[in-house]
């Protein structure tokens, strides 16, 4: 650009309206571009500033006395309700007390967190041992008392047993093998006045009888089978079994028969008899 | 009440102070300038308690949007009473200043204010009817109506009824006027 040129921009009045504020924004960059690029213009604009802020100075107006204090009032307000004022110098130590603070507490933190979960740990582990320790205490307390209540009827069997020999009103009569089993023998224990019946399976030595057959204990009345009810012959069969009552009675027999018994027996297969 | 003492810094220093948002600053910055300031608004918002709040308002958004001034542009002054201008142009354009009814007639408003007000010329200015007499009176009329009425130059142009290329002479010419008369 020209000297002339400068100064023609110069002397347009556009310096004077931009510093007047009345320029439009594509003006006002204009003017600040060509006063970054010519320090003739740039000098142009200090001197018309300087010019006019002298103006405003000649024309100055004292504001009231006390609204110094008021405005600055505001502005220390700003400061203490926005920290609009330079707080660097507080800043700082802020910050540094919360750096300080802060790693401590966390180490404190972490710390804890350990101690907590391995308490948490121990805790779980004896919990565990203690409910295993409980759980077999369980167990034995239950085959103790399944124990217990097996001898108690063991021996409230047996005393049964001791009874009906200690009873006077039972007649004991050992059936003997028949040719079908010479080395069987079965003791029947009858009271005709209770009207009761039982066999003594121990040392009855009977063949064992398979799923589809049973033994069926007969009573000979008048010459007449009559069924006692049936019984199973295998390797637990020790002990005495009541049978079905009968009043009279002649003789006593046993014959397998089909599993749930026959209406008549099967002479030709019997195993015991035995006859009062 | 016993007068405080004014603080006074360099445009630089106050600068440098504002920026660090300094207390100071703000002390320096009522002192310095509130006077000139307040010659403006005064002038344009004619209702005292109205022209105190505007000043109040003023230093306030000075203080405030300090970030947003920028000394390679200009200079502080400048930036300040164009703020000044804009939030008591603001003012009076308001609807509820406007039902106050308070504005007076352009013709005689700067005299008027003149007139009505003690208005304290700072005594190192000398030769202010030096001053009066050193501008035409239309150079006068129309810096007063730009610069102490807040109207833009198109405004003016309206008002006093002249070309707007006039306007702009006029204006510049009584620019020229005062920066010979305070050199």
């Amino acid at each position: 650009m020209r000297v002339e040129d400068i100064k023609a921009y110069i002397e347009s009045g556009i310096l004077e309206l931009y510093v007047l504020g009345d320029v439009t924004h594509e003006e006002k960059l204009q003017v600040e571009a060509m006063a970054a690029q010519h320090p003739a213009i740039k000098a142009e604009l200090e001197e018309i500033e300087r010019s006019l802020e002298s103006y405003a100075n000649a024309n100055a107006v004292q504001p009231a006395e006390n609204l110094r204090d008021k405005v600055l009032n505001s502005l220390v307000t700003n400061l203490a309700d926005d920290r609009i004022f330079n707080t660097k110098e507080d800043q700082k130590p802020e910050a540094k007390i919360v750096e300080m603070t802060s790693p401590r507490q966390v180490i404190i933190y972490k710390y804890a967190f350990a101690a907590c979960f391995v308490l948490l740990i121990v805790s779980v582990a004896a919990l565990i041992n203690a409910y295993r320790q409980i759980d077999q205490s369980n167990t034995l307390i239950a085959s103790l008392q399944s124990q217990n209540q097996r001898i108690a009827n063991r021996v409230n069997f047996v005393e049964g047993e001791i009874g009906i020999l200690h009873d006077s009103t039972y007649k004991l009569l050992r059936m003997a093998g028949t040719a079908k089993s010479p080395s069987s023998g079965l003791t029947v224990a009858w009271s005709p006045v209770k009207k009761k019946v039982w066999i003594d399976m121990s040392n009855a030595n009977m063949p064992l009888n398979d799923k589809d057959h049973q033994y069926q204990l007969w009573a000979l009345v008048g010459g007449k089978p009559v069924s006692l009810g049936v019984f199973d012959a295998d390797t637990t069969s020790k002990d005495m079994k009541e049978m079905e009552s009968i009043a009279s009675a002649d003789a006593f027999a046993v014959t397998p028969e089909k599993r749930g018994g026959s209406p008549t027996p099967t002479p030709d297969e019997m195993m015991v008899l035995g006859k009062f | 009440m016993a007068k405080k003492h004014k603080i006074s810094l360099s445009e630089e220093e106050l600068i440098r102070a504002l920026r660090n948002r300094e207390q100071i600053a703000a002390e320096a910055l009522y002192d310095m300038y509130s006077a000139s300031l307040y010659g403006v608004i005064s002038r344009i918002v004619i209702d005292t308690a109205t022209a105190e709040d505007v000043l109040q308002d003023t230093f306030v958004k000075i203080w405030n949007s300090f970030s947003s001034y920028s000394a390679e542009k200009g200079r502080l002054f400048t930036w300040m009473v164009n703020i000044a201008r804009n939030l008591s142009i603001d003012k009076i354009r308001s609807k509820d200043f406007k039902n106050q009814n308070k504005n007076q007639e352009l013709e005689n408003n700067v005299t008027f204010i003149d007139e009505q007000r003690n208005t304290v010329y700072k005594p190192e200015l000398l030769g202010i009817k030096d001053l009066v007499e050193t501008l035409k009176p239309e150079q006068k009329s129309i810096l007063d109506l730009v610069y102490f009425k807040g109207y833009t130059h198109v405004e003016a142009a309206d008002e006093l009824g002249v070309p707007l290329g006039t306007i702009k002479t006029r204006l510049r010419m009584a620019i020229v006027q005062l920066r010979k008369h305070f050199n």
